[in-house]
């Protein structure tokens, strides 16, 4: 397992994250980085996909609490993702395996870091378990 | 006289529910054996398959097949039904989509064996025996269909013309999909024959629903006395009616029972639990990490909930190999 690459997909709010960086140059950094509009734009239906395409973790990037630009997308989708830690467990898709991070970045420092930090847990748990 | 169409009924790994549905149909069922040749229904009629070998490719008009696939002998009669018929119809919930069975697909099948065989309370297996394909006993050989790895939904296994989900799907549904295969007026293959909206459209508890439902408190049927006229959800009680396929008549909720999601997904939906998910994400009035983790607690077994009955055609499921 030591040659095992964790695949992080990781959705990005473009209203706190990375708006003032070059996109080109950020994607080139992070395979599977999705910029979105609002990461209350993630549902369930997306992070599921993201493992059923082979993803080994999900990283969802959202503005700070209170701040969303849709009143409470960030809070929605955090919500979501508590909901469907509990189904991805029976799944045997460990809760570590999707999360969210609610702050602001504007430069989009902080992304490659937090993808790499990512990449270190699911380096832990190892692959997806099949059931 | 001009030979009726032939039919077959069939079960796979069932409970005997969608036959009896068939029987249920009381007279209408004579119109239907007068129309039709009932060449193969193991629940009711003595056929054996080697009479269903015997025929022609295609020459069956319509098999109606309930039950899902979880051995080699499901699979079997499954390829064989396929070849000689002209139509196929997945009938029921395990069939359409694995139905209940398929919550086994949350553990493996060694998980399965070791309890079934071995640790459960109600076991004695001294000799650690485990049922075998092929074994032998006295000098003979015996065999046994072979149990899968997992569940399998009819369309995973062959290719499916109709689905007709339910668990049983209701009497009414079932006549007019036999005359729309009687009198030709089929829609495209592929196609679920019913509606296609979500149950809430026909639910007269449709009514009672405010528009922003805010759960503050999850409740189990059991555990309260439920009005019979107010949706489910507006009373804190989970219903799968918001991500289900309509057309069931309502039975659960007029028993006042919540929907648990037997007609699978709405029209155009590929997972009803991942739509579930998070539409009750959006009621759950939670102000914070902490309020939405004590709502959270309350929820038992979450995936078995909202994956009843479509676990095995779930996003998450592997495909067959
Ligand atoms: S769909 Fe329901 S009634 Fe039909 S075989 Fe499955 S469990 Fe039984
Ligand atoms: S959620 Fe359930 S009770 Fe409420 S309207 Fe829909 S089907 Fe009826």
């Amino acid at each position: 397992m030591s040659d095992f690459e964790p695949k992080i997909v990781c959705f990005s709010c473009k209203f706190s994250w990375g708006y003032l960086a070059n996109e080109t140059s950020l994607s080139s950094q992070i395979k599977n980085w999705i910029p979105i509009i609002c990461s209350g734009k993630v549902d369930a239906k997306h992070i599921m996909e993201a493992f059923k395409h082979g993803a080994d973790g999900v990283l969802i990037l959202g503005c700070p609490e209170g701040d969303c630009h849709y009143q409470d997308g960030n809070f929605e989708t955090k919500k979501r993702v508590q909901l469907l830690h509990k189904v991805l467990d029976s799944y045997g898709i460990e809760p570590e395996r999707v999360r969210m991070e609610l702050s602001l970045d504007p430069e989009g420092k902080r992304i490659p870091e937090l993808v790499k930090s990512m990449s270190e847990t699911v380096r832990g748990l190892g692959p997806v378990r099949q059931i | 006289m001009v030979a009726k169409p032939k039919v077959a009924i069939c079960w796979l790994g069932s409970c005997g529910g969608c036959d009896e549905a068939v029987v249920d149909l009381n007279e209408a069922i004579l119109q239907v054996t007068s129309a039709v040749d009932v060449i193969f229904w193991p629940v009711a009629l003595d056929f054996k398959y080697h009479h269903l070998e015997a025929l022609e490719k295609g020459e069956v008009a319509l098999s109606i097949i309930n039950g899902h696939i979880r051995n080699s002998e499901q699979e079997e009669v499954a390829k064989l039904l396929r070849e000689k018929s002209q139509l196929v119809l997945a009938f029921g919930a395990c069939a359409c989509f694995g139905g209940t069975p398929g919550m086994a697909n949350f553990r493996s099948k060694e998980d399965i064996f070791n309890w079934v065989y071995r640790d459960a309370p109600t076991v004695v297996n001294p000799k650690g025996n485990y049922p075998q394909p092929r074994s032998q006993a006295n000098g003979k050989e015996l065999t046994l269909p072979e149990f899968y790895e997992q569940v399998f939904a009819l369309n995973q296994v062959i290719d499916v013309d109709y689905y007709l989900p339910g668990c049983p799907p209701p009497p009414d549904l079932i006549a007019n999909a036999v005359n729309a295969v009687l009198e030709g007026k089929l829609p495209p293959k592929g196609s679920t024959l019913a509606p296609h909206k979500a149950l809430c459209d026909t639910c007269k508890r449709n009514e009672t629903k405010p528009d922003k439902i805010s759960i503050k408190d999850i409740k189990r049927i059991h555990e309260v006395e439920a009005s019979p006229d107010t949706c489910f959800l507006a009373q804190g009680i989970l219903c799968m009616g918001i991500a289900t396929r309509g057309g069931c008549g309502e039975s659960c909720i007029n028993i006042n029972m919540p929907c648990r999601g037997c007609f699978g997904p709405v029209e155009g939906v590929e997972d009803s639990g991942a739509k579930f998910i998070s539409a009750l994400a959006a009621m759950l009035d939670a102000e914070n990490d902490e309020e939405m983790k004590q709502l959270i607690d309350k929820l038992d077994d979450l995936a078995g909930y909202t994956y009843r009955f479509t676990l095995p055609v779930s996003l998450l499921q592997r495909k067959r190999a």
